[in-house]
């Protein structure tokens, strides 16, 4: 939609692109990676200023944790000379905020952080220019501060921005170059600021999808099949239906679900459906994987080649081959997923607590046969989800029902279900042949990993490609098996990625005797990982040795989205338990907006790899989820939790990338690298745990 | 339409509309659903509407008197102690009652009160701090 100064409404209105960043619509990844999604290029509203002085900034991501709302107050509280708490910001609507992909890949900051501030930097422009005019000053002579222009030598002379906006509408493109504020002219952006959506949370005022509830709206209990491609033979629903409460049990294809005007009427009748189901048989469990990976990878993608692998591997003075597993994990976020949806006439309204609301409209529209312009997606906040809230099968079930009803219907997931029927990370099998001489160089490096994929080869290369300088590298990636639906993680295939090869690493260091902190410095050049590992290496007041020492110190190095980790961990044993007690952390993800934004991400990044590293494992047997429940998953407390320090390194010289991510990639190995280190056994499965008790 | 065998959690989130107290597992296990019952933490998903009656019910919502915050509840915005913030009404309530009970906690006390409460962001180092604020500043 074209917006005009005709159309709009009063106060100042910023416009500009959408669709920051994105791969070409024509490229495979892109079709791959996000699926057949209609794609909005704009120009959308970014940032409005009304009559009456408020800020708004519009964006098209989530806020599931990473703290975007934060991020993007800031980025044009800096603009603007506002204070962050001020600027209000609407996220996550396909009807109010410019067209988004969806909020993965720690995209964030890097494309719309970005275009927030340019937005804001352009909206300071214009009403300076206005200023100019009202206040009869030069524009040189303006600053913008606590929401009015003022006079830098008089600072009385001032005008408020509601009064310079008020009664007229003004739209303003964002031109290529707009004119942000330097590093060096920065008084917010880059300091320590306050949450700025926290009131809302320690209120209990902030409403997830859990928590909408619609006039008129029926409560769903989907009947889940006991085991995956089970298939339903037989129903009877003659009891459920005439329990109290209950509107309907209605079936629609394979979706059957109990409509009641209660949560527990409709969990209660849910109990009374009887239902036969043939299951198939013959599924992998999940102590078969690692060998069904190894024995049938397919589709393999070279992505990284260097050299002769092979003649460089012949001739090496020192070789060494191992392989890794890393199991599937769940996200388990603490909101289980739910969704309501509403039909007035052909148009839908869907509440989903999902990742990609505009992707989820489309899948709503194509499903229904209606326009997307018929089709409003509001995600609202949204309890966690580590990438895996992408794929969100209750929006659609809501609609379904809801459109069967003839009344708005909520469809939340039990824990239960949220555990069994959304996503897991994939699990992976890579083996690593390398040679090396015994100086501590690396003459060859093979590494070859399968990852469980069933549609998106592309999950298990990101992370794939080996910084350590070699003779010759060829890195591959195959897919393979899943029996389990694999989907997107916090650091999607990285993290796994790193932890076989960080361990590998550490394995060469220890075969020639070198300090594997000194072993990583002699082969990596690229400057920006030495920076952070020497960074982490000092908080921690690593001393140099050869492993295993006994002493229990663990170092590992990861990139992703752009940016570099390091981490050095220290652990003891209490009982039989690996007990993290120390973890000195370092980032650059370039240019910082909020350095308290950073640090919290890189600790709870450090949080949540310590359970993928320690015990985290979905256990599957024949298509049944085992341990689908908390009772049965055993997840990070606060017992558990680490001393944890985050050294921000790096910064302006480079743009910001993402800092969500990064944190996780070099927790699993630097922990196992410390089990080595403490007990002398090297354990190339995660979860560690388990191959200790 | 409550009745004496409703869980506690779903009369107030859908009966009340007091969505702040959260739904997590429904096993008593995570924590989010945490209200307070005569100034002591209980798990409001587990417990029946009839078993906690007499008892004075508060929840995230009648923590604040007015505008001003509960101590606890400054304290978790001072520190940022939160992500998606889906625990944190839950973390909050279980440091209220702490705090009744033991008004200058140790870290391992702050650890072994919270040990219940599952945060999947892992804002624990914030929350810690946060209790450690809340408590401080009660002196």
């Amino acid at each position: 939609m074209t917006i005009t100064e005709a159309s709009a409404p009063e106060g100042l209105v910023i416009v500009g692109a959408s669709a920051l960043g994105l791969p070409l619509p024509s490229t495979g990844y892109a079709r791959q990676a996000y699926g057949n999604v209609s794609v909005d290029f704009g120009p959308a509203t970014w940032l409005t200023v009304g009559g009456d002085g408020a800020v708004t900034v519009f964006a098209g991501k989530v806020e599931y944790g990473q703290g975007i709302r934060w991020g993007l107050a800031i980025a044009a509280a800096e603009e603007l000379g506002l204070e962050p708490s001020v600027i209000s910001v609407v996220l996550g609507d396909t009807e109010r905020t410019p067209w988004d992909i969806g909020t993965f890949g720690s995209q964030s900051t890097r494309h719309t952080g970005v275009q927030v501030r340019k937005a804001a930097a352009t909206a300071r422009q214009a009403l300076i220019e206005l200023a100019a005019g009202r206040l009869d000053l030069p524009p040189d002579q303006l600053i913008c501060r606590d929401g009015r222009m003022a006079s830098m030598a008089d600072p009385g002379r001032s005008v408020s921005l509601g009064e310079l906006v008020a009664g007229q509408s003004v739209v303003r493109e964002i031109p290529e170059e707009a004119p942000v504020h330097a590093p060096a002219e920065f008084t917010v952006m880059g300091g320590y600021v306050r949450r700025t959506d926290g009131l809302q949370r320690v209120t209990g005022r902030a409403v997830y999808a859990q928590d909408v509830v619609r006039p008129g709206m029926l409560f769903a209990r989907v009947l889940r099949p006991p085991a995956y491609g089970a298939h339903l033979e037989r129903l009877d629903d003659g009891v459920a239906t005439r329990m109290p409460g209950v509107a309907s049990v209605v079936r629609d294809g394979d979706l059957v679900a109990v409509l009641a005007e209660s949560d527990q009427q409709a969990d209660a009748a849910h109990d009374l459906l009887i239902a036969d189901w043939s299951e198939r048989a013959g599924q992998i469990s999940q102590w078969d994987l690692p060998a069904a990976l190894a024995a049938d990878p397919h589709d393999p993608v070279v992505t990284q080649e260097l050299g002769d692998v092979e003649a460089a591997l012949a001739k090496a003075a020192h070789r060494l081959e191992e392989s890794y597993y890393i199991p599937y994990i769940p996200a388990a976020p603490m909101e289980p997923r739910a969704a309501v949806a509403e039909w007035a006439d052909d148009r839908l309204t869907v509440w989903a607590g999902t990742q990609r609301p505009f992707g989820i409209r489309g899948e709503l529209a194509q499903f229904f046969g209606i326009d997307e312009d018929h089709v409003h997606v509001i995600a609202p906040e949204i309890g966690g989800g580590f990438g895996s809230k992408s794929i969100y099968r209750p929006a659609l079930e809501a609609a379904q029902l809801a459109k069967l009803a003839g009344r708005p219907v909520r469809v939340a997931y039990s824990r239960i279900e949220e555990m069994t029927w959304a996503t897991f990370r994939p699990a992976a099998l890579i083996t690593i042949r390398s040679g090396f001489d015994a100086d501590g160089r690396i003459t060859a490096w093979d590494s070859h990993a399968i990852h469980t994929t069933v549609d998106r080869p592309m999950i298990g290369q990101r992370g794939s490609e080996s910084p350590y300088a070699a003779d010759a590298i060829r890195s591959i990636v195959s897919a393979g098996p899943a029996p389990l639906r694999p989907g997107s993680y916090r650091s999607l295939g990285c993290a796994v990625n790193h932890f076989a090869r960080e361990s590998h690493i550490d394995e060469i260091a220890t075969a020639i005797g070198m300090d594997p902190v000194e072993f990583r410095l002699r082969n990596l050049p690229e400057p920006r990982y030495r920076r952070v590992l020497e960074a982490a290496a000092n908080e921690f007041g690593w001393k140099t040795v050869s492993t295993p020492s006994g002493g229990g110190a663990g170092v590992a190095v990861g990139l992703d989205v752009g940016s570099y980790a390091a981490e050095c961990v220290a652990i003891g044993i209490e009982g039989r338990e690996i007990r993290v007690e120390r973890v000195s952390a370092s980032i650059d993800c370039g240019l910082v907006f909020n350095p308290e934004g950073v640090r919290s991400q890189m600790e709870g990044a450090i949080m949540m790899g310590l359970g993928g590293a320690l015990f985290e494992a979905a256990e599957f047997e024949d298509g049944h989820l085992l341990n689908g429940s908390f009772a049965r998953y055993r997840v990070p407390r606060i017992t558990q939790m680490p001393e944890v320090s985050v050294t921000i390194c790096g910064g302006e010289e480079n743009p910001p990338t993402g800092a969500g991510e990064p944190g996780i990639v070099p927790i699993a190995p630097a922990i196992a690298n410390a089990v080595f280190d403490l007990q002398s056994k090297r354990i190339r499965e995660l979860p560690l745990q388990r191959q200790l008790s | 339409m409550a009745n004496a065998a409703m869980a506690r959690s779903r009369y107030l989130r859908f009966d009340l509309g007091l969505t702040g107290t959260k739904y997590g597992c429904g096993e008593g296990l995570c924590g989010a659903c945490t209200v307070l019952v005569d100034g002591q933490p209980l798990r409001a998903c587990l417990a029946t509407v009839a078993s906690v009656g007499g008892g004075q019910v508060t929840t995230i919502e009648g923590l604040a008197d007015g505008d001003v915050l509960h101590p606890v509840q400054q304290a978790f915005l001072e520190e940022s102690a939160m992500q998606c913030g889906y625990c944190i009404p839950g973390f909050i309530m279980s440091a209220v009652g702490l705090l009744e009970r033991t008004p200058n906690p140790s870290t391992g006390q702050i650890r072994d009160a919270l040990a219940e409460n599952m945060c999947r962001c892992g804002t624990y180092p914030r929350i810690e701090r946060a209790v450690l604020r809340a408590a401080g500043g009660r002196e």
